[in-house]
């Protein structure tokens, strides 16, 4: 017979008399019916994410140069058309060409504010999250409204941006089939399982204003189908996690690679392996990713092939969060050998070609919550900076070939659990291969989350 | 009584004095202490099974009572108030033992800084102990308040925590209740809401088949139990007045209520929103109900006559909008969407 701690026994007989007054033996409550969580099945959030922004000169990565002597190619091949965000959303200032320029499909939404400074409605989102009462089953819509002044008599972005957008960024329902495990399976629209940065996606959990260089990369929303599964390592306090996804798109923001319907009819795997460790006041979490498939911009043919590798790090001490990533992307070209171009059909229109492509870069991010004398559920001050780079080669282009980076720097002010308001400055550099251009840009965002 | 006694002056008695005169250090534990129930008295008939059974009692009356002294004599009066509280808890207890134990149970909490229990708390003391000494003196009388709440918005007023505060004179400070446990089973914190005095130790426990965490950042109740595999048992004592929400770092959907009150008289409604709380002296009290679903804490200012206060009708708000964000145990927001 296996001794029981008298302290075991003694706690036995206390039980016992808190029985006789009402409490459950195993001191939990009697009243089921008041025990468990009253919170609605149905929760309805969102934001608005009202923005002010000051790009450098017409608000594009376009030299003006270019006015004079265009590149041998598309313009958008030779600069990083991302460089001057504005928002959340990785919006450009604007992506208004050079006169008589094609595109090639390598560009951004558009704010469509060039150069002048100005209030921007960046976002308004409504969030619509439906819990099931008696089933393992979670519903959740994302819908966004996107409002923009559009010039349809002038060509793109030159006065106005994109058109007014309502976008339903995600809709997926989730089950947990195993009580006993952390395993979940999505089915529909859903973010990205790639990277880390996804996590930071909207403007309402973004510590800062603007996505990093390889956002575009490693972000966007797809339709198909993820599982993910945890496993807990108590002994060393750590876990293993294991994302994947197969979809139609793969990972890359609907302005590259837009369509929500598979154009080659074949999926987009992608997958993260993750380690966490978890102590009392630091945790570190390291990821491994990658996907690879058919390019879903592809709109005649169906071979070439899209790839990429990335690792990420997080390490969290109680105020300080640094972050980083590192992405790889390889992308087949998709006109065959000696054959004229295929046509591309991109998130922002249709373009001649489906060009072979190369990119490689880092984002590293400190930020670091000021310990102030006051309730940090009322306010919270955080300081942020990023550092970026970002390698992109056009192979089936001279030149094309350019590596820029970033420094940013900026300001969270938390008022509250609702509002934030954030401040930050870009730098942007053309390292190598692009022409110097002035695009720093100065933005601000005010998010009020209900 | 007179076992205890003969337990004392034969079993343990002369080895108590052979303690005594070896002069241990005062925090050694003397061998003559037993800490390890079931005895290992064998059991062939069914008589064995009650000798047995009141042997382990008595063992265990004995236990408690001299531990409980030792830890005084040591200057653990924490320890030793724990002991004495617990055995005067056990039902039919010997009143002489109660009224041996009394005396030394108030000295040794007023030693460790904690106040007198209130007659509300002692609802599980032995039927003929004697009354403390606080009662002593004129003692008020208790009655009951009782009522029902309602509001709460779609979720209902079960839940609301109800406690009244003395305005006409200092009420009594709370003495921390005993076995308060929170279990998580199935990604639920169970029970959702916990009403204790402040001072109170909480058990968290694992029932689950999964590991779990909990946590809250509710300042100045904040805490981290870390990661926790099934069985496993957290204590954490609630310091400080205030409602703490938990949640769990692993699992963005689990949440949960501890509300603790700086009054001895206190209650959680009833999912149909009926409250009793026993034991209140007559007064003039500040009411207050707190419901997860309402923005604010309902004030209202209540007699309580001679006969009590029954009848209490209360309402509580059903306007506060479920948080936009779940905090990780570092603050920063987490989208219950993502299950991660």
């Amino acid at each position: 017979m296996t001794p029981v701690p008298l302290r075991s026994i003694a706690a036995s007989f206390a039980i016992l008399v808190l029985s006789a007054s009402g409490a459950r033996a195993d001191g939990t409550d009697a009243d089921e019916s008041a025990a468990v969580s009253t919170a609605p099945p149905l929760v309805i959030t969102g934001y608005v994410d009202i923005g002010f922004a000051k790009a450098q000169g017409d608000g594009t990565s376009f030299p003006s140069s270019y006015r004079a002597l265009p590149p041998p190619g598309p313009p958008d091949y030779f600069v990083d058309p991302f460089a001057p965000a504005v928002n959340s959303r990785g919006e450009a200032a604007s992506t208004a060409l050079p006169p008589g320029a094609a595109a090639g499909g390598f560009l951004p939404r558009s704010a469509g504010i060039g150069g002048r400074p100005s209030f921007l409605v960046n976002t308004a989102d409504v969030d619509l999250r439906y819990t099931a009462p008696e089933l393992p089953i979670l519903i959740f819509t994302r819908l966004q409204v996107i409002p923009r002044l559009y010039d349809p008599a002038t060509s793109q972005g030159v006065l106005g941006g994109e058109y007014t957008r309502l976008f339903l960024e995600q809709a997926f329902g989730r089950i947990t089939p195993i009580k006993s495990a952390e395993l979940a399976i999505s089915l529909g629209k859903f973010d990205s399982v790639f990277g880390i940065e996804y996590l930071d996606n909207q403007a309402n959990f973004r510590v800062g204003v603007t996505p990093s260089l390889l956002a575009r990369y490693t972000t966007g929303q797809s339709t198909g189908v993820k599982v993910f599964y945890r496993y807990q390592l108590i002994p060393i306090d750590s876990a293993i996690s294991l994302n994947v996804a197969a979809t139609n798109s793969g990972t890359f923001v609907e302005a590259l690679q837009g369509p929500s319907a598979s154009l080659t009819g074949r999926p987009v795997g992608a997958a993260r392996l993750g380690y966490e460790l978890n102590l009392a006041r630091v945790s570190l979490k390291l990821g491994a990713s990658a996907a690879y498939g058919p390019r879903n911009d592809q709109s005649v043919t169906t071979a070439a092939t899209q790839r990429l590798l990335g690792i990420d790090v997080r390490l969290v001490v109680p105020t300080l969060t640094i972050a980083g990533e590192y992405v790889d992307i390889e992308e087949e070209g998709g006109d065959e050998l000696g054959a004229a171009p295929v046509p591309k059909l991109a998130g922002t229109g249709p373009y001649p070609e489906v060009a072979e492509f190369y990119a490689h870069g880092f984002w590293v991010q400190a930020a670091e919550e000021l310990p102030l004398p006051l309730d940090p559920a009322l306010f919270r001050l955080t300081l942020y900076a990023r550092y970026e780079q970002r390698h992109a080669d056009f192979p089936g282009y001279a030149g094309a070939d350019i590596e820029v980076d970033r420094i940013t720097a900026g300001l969270n002010l938390g008022l509250g659990e609702s509002l934030q308001l954030k401040a930050e400055y870009l730098v942007n550099r053309e390292v190598e291969g692009a022409p110097q251009v002035a695009n720093n840009v100065f933005t601000s965002s005010a998010v009020w989350t209900w | 009584m007179a076992a205890v006694i003969a337990l004392l002056c034969c079993a343990g008695g002369g080895r108590l004095a052979r303690a005594a005169e070896a002069a241990p250090s005062p925090a050694a534990e003397p061998g003559w202490l037993g800490d390890d129930l079931p005895l290992p008295l064998a059991v062939k008939t069914p008589q064995d099974i009650g000798f047995k059974s009141a042997a382990e009692r008595q063992y265990l009356i004995f236990n408690l009572m001299a531990g409980g002294k030792l830890a005084f004599d040591r200057g653990d009066y924490t320890g030793a108030a724990g002991k004495w509280e617990t055995l005067l808890r056990m039902p039919g207890l010997d009143p002489q033992v109660a009224q041996a134990v009394q005396p030394l149970l108030e000295d040794a909490r007023a030693r460790a800084g904690r106040p007198a229990a209130s007659a509300d708390q002692q609802a599980g003391a032995p039927e003929k102990a004697p009354a403390p000494r606080e009662q002593v003196s004129p003692t008020p009388r208790r009655t009951t308040v009782s009522g029902t709440v309602a509001g709460g918005g779609p979720a209902g007023p079960g839940g609301a925590v109800i406690w009244l505060k003395r305005l006409d004179e200092h009420g009594p400070r709370p003495t921390p209740a005993q076995n308060q446990i929170i279990t998580q089973r199935e990604k639920t914190f169970l029970p959702h809401v916990l009403a204790i005095p402040v001072g109170t130790s909480v058990q968290f426990r694992n029932d689950d088949r999964i590991y779990h965490n909990v946590f809250s950042i509710a300042k100045p109740n904040d805490f981290d139990a870390g990661i926790r595999a099934t069985g496993a048992t957290y204590v954490k004592t609630f310091s400080h007045p205030g409602v703490v929400q938990l949640l769990c770092n692993i699992h963005a959907t689990m949440n949960a209520y501890v509300v603790a009150v700086d009054s001895p008289y206190y209650a959680k409604a009833q999912a149909s929103g009926a409250f009793t709380i026993h034991n209140v002296p007559p007064g003039r009290y500040d009411l207050a109900a707190w419901h997860e679903s309402a923005s604010s804490v309902t004030h209202k200012t209540i007699t309580v006559g001679p006969e009590g206060h029954r009848d209490l009708a209360v309402t509580v708000g059903g306007d506060k909008r479920p948080a936009p964000f779940v905090p990780d145990k570092y603050g920063h927001k987490r989208q219950p969407q993502l299950g991660y």
